[in-house]
């Protein structure tokens, strides 16, 4: 019995860094290169960029081990327990899709706005929302070669870009190998990981690709590609452009492009912004309107969120759901222009759960540890425990350097643990006690 | 544990639900795909071939199937009974699917208009 398996390294390579790149990517961007001297910013983003391969070496042996679309709602259910999978989870869930939404759709109704200003910028944003919705409405995947297109396209164009901007600047390195002091290097290399931000969302193609560790392999060269890239274009974003004035604005590529190549730059990085939000918007609300439809399939979220579309198959509830949420959070965000709050609270999460997924594949070599592993972490138990210190580490240093971020996290996760305890139980219990009365398999064929 | 035959039967009262959903046929009739279920802990193999919105049913495996269901002959008997969502033995890693992620959710959306929630 073999499966039938169409995908390549090349999609899987596509989709990981597509997934990733997005308009907000150059808001953290410039904020490494604040946080460090020079044209420094590229060692951070490229310890950045390494740090992350130990996280995608752990992902790549618990999706080797568990193979599921569940991804970490498996895996750390199995590590740990239901209850801290399902706070997790949810956590996770709630402010990566917060963060990414509301500064992704700030940053890019500001870009439009400008280059549009006809239309207001929530107006934009209403009208983006509405486009992402419909096609999730109506089950449009931007998937495989035309995935492929795009996030190939947007590589190629960011370094091109970043190369002529170069040139035009007649660009000589100042103090490239000196970021400064140790404490703006982590924080540098903390808000950083924000441009790695999903890279591992990849991992559900398992099952689909013609071998199983191609998609590892992808993750790893998917974040090879992300760093040069974003080395590149960041230097080349402090080398045309002043940091002080970069690091005071929410649209800085704009500033950058539109220094570097004038008119014809700016309409390039509409486009391009346009391109990368859109694809990573697309990505994010079909993932987590599928997350937000097992759960209500598992009786974990409220049953209604389970409603389909009978003419498209998609979970519609779910995703009016989300844009309800998409709407207010941008309404927030555009009110008290707080999208940095954001983009720190996503990368503080991303680091909480790449810890998480370090102390998973600690857990699970001593509770699945006869179980067939395709791909295995070589040098025992370093690497996990590695991946688990840097990325607290991180986590930390992101939530000490702005307390608000902090707490956000600490309501969030207080909140998240609540319904677990409170609401959970009761959805189960509801279901249970209705399921018992209605069973269908015939009871004299049961334990015989 | 359940018995290879009662998988077979909770099988086939999933087949008869499908083939008598006329709605449910017309929307899939453009899904042709091969369904290959496994028992982990009897010797149970069967395969459902959906072919233009009509659902088929036959004991043995297929050799190139577009999905392979595995789990336990109890979670197979209660899951095809409509006794339990696909999704919780999903997301407790007691039932594995194999394929692509969209043809995983197409299975749970038809399980759960079959069946309901």
């Amino acid at each position: 019995m073999q499966l039938k398996r169409l995908l390549t390294l090349r999609t899987v390579v596509a989709t990981s860094a597509g997934l990733t790149l997005a308009s907000s990517c150059f808001l953290a961007a410039v904020q490494v290169a604040g946080y460090v001297l020079g044209d420094s910013a590229w060692i951070a983003i490229l310890i950045g960029g390494s740090l992350c391969l130990l996280s995608a070496a752990c992902f790549s042996e618990l999706n080797g081990l568990l193979p599921s679309a569940a991804g970490i709602r498996l895996y750390f259910s199995r590590a740990f327990n239901e209850q801290i999978s399902l706070v997790i989870s949810i956590f996770y869930m709630l402010i990566v899709v917060i963060g990414v939404i509301g500064a992704e759709s700030y940053i890019l109704s500001r870009i439009l706005s400008e280059s549009f200003p006809a239309i207001p910028p929530y107006g934009w944003i209403i009208l983006l929302l509405l486009a992402v919705t419909g096609m999730n409405v109506r089950g449009v995947k931007i998937a495989g070669t035309f995935q492929d297109i795009i996030t190939y396209g947007l590589v190629v164009s960011l370094v091109v870009m970043a190369l002529i901007a170069l040139y035009r600047v007649d660009f000589q390195l100042t103090a490239p190998l000196n970021p400064g002091g140790t404490e703006g290097l982590i924080n540098a290399i903390a808000i950083g990981i924000f441009l790695y931000v999903g890279f591992e969302w990849v991992t559900p193609l398992a099952e689909e690709v013609t071998k199983v560790p191609l998609v590892s392999r992808g993750m790893f060269l998917a974040l090879g590609v992300l760093s040069v890239v974003y080395a590149v274009f960041t230097v080349a974003m402090t080398a045309s452009v002043p940091k002080e004035m970069l690091t005071n604005s929410a649209i800085p590529q704009m500033i950058f492009a539109r220094t570097a190549l004038g008119d014809a730059g700016a309409v390039w990085m509409v486009v391009f912004s346009l391109a990368a939000t859109i694809t990573t918007f697309n990505a994010g609300l079909m993932n987590v309107s599928r997350f937000m439809y097992a759960g209500a399939r598992e009786h974990v979220l409220p049953a209604v969120l389970s409603r389909i579309s009978p003419r498209f198959f998609t979970p519609w509830v779910a995703i009016l759901a989300l844009l309800g949420i998409a709407l207010a959070v941008s309404a927030i965000v555009l009110l008290t222009h707080r999208y940095m709050l954001l983009v720190e609270m996503a990368a503080a999460v991303e680091s909480i759960v790449y810890a998480l997924a370090g102390l998973a594949v600690i857990s699970l070599r001593r509770r699945m540890a006869d179980c067939e592993r395709p791909f295995r972490i070589k040098g025992g138990l370093l690497v996990p425990l590695l991946t688990f210190i840097v990325f607290a580490v991180l986590a930390v240093a992101v939530m000490l350097e702005n307390r608000l971020v902090f707490a956000g996290l600490l309501a969030g996760a207080l909140v998240c643990w609540a319904y677990v305890k409170t609401m959970v139980p009761y959805l189960k219990e509801k279901h249970r006690s209705r399921r018992s009365a209605n069973r269908r398999r015939p009871a004299r064929l049961k334990g015989q | 544990m359940a018995e290879h035959c009662e998988i077979t039967e909770s099988l086939k009262v999933f087949r008869d639900n499908f083939n008598q959903n006329e709605r449910l046929k017309k929307m899939n009739r453009d899904w042709d795909r091969v369904i290959a279920i496994k028992a982990t802990d009897i010797d149970s193999l069967h395969t459902l071939t959906l072919r233009k919105g009509d659902l088929s049913l036959r004991e043995g495996a297929s050799e190139t199937p577009d999905l392979v269901v595995i789990s336990d002959s109890e979670t197979l008997a209660d899951l095809f009974y409509g006794d339990v969502t696909p999704t919780e033995p999903y997301l407790n890693g007691t039932l594995k699917i194999q394929g692509s992620e969209d043809d995983i959710i197409r299975l749970d959306f038809i399980s759960l208009m079959i069946w309901g929630e």
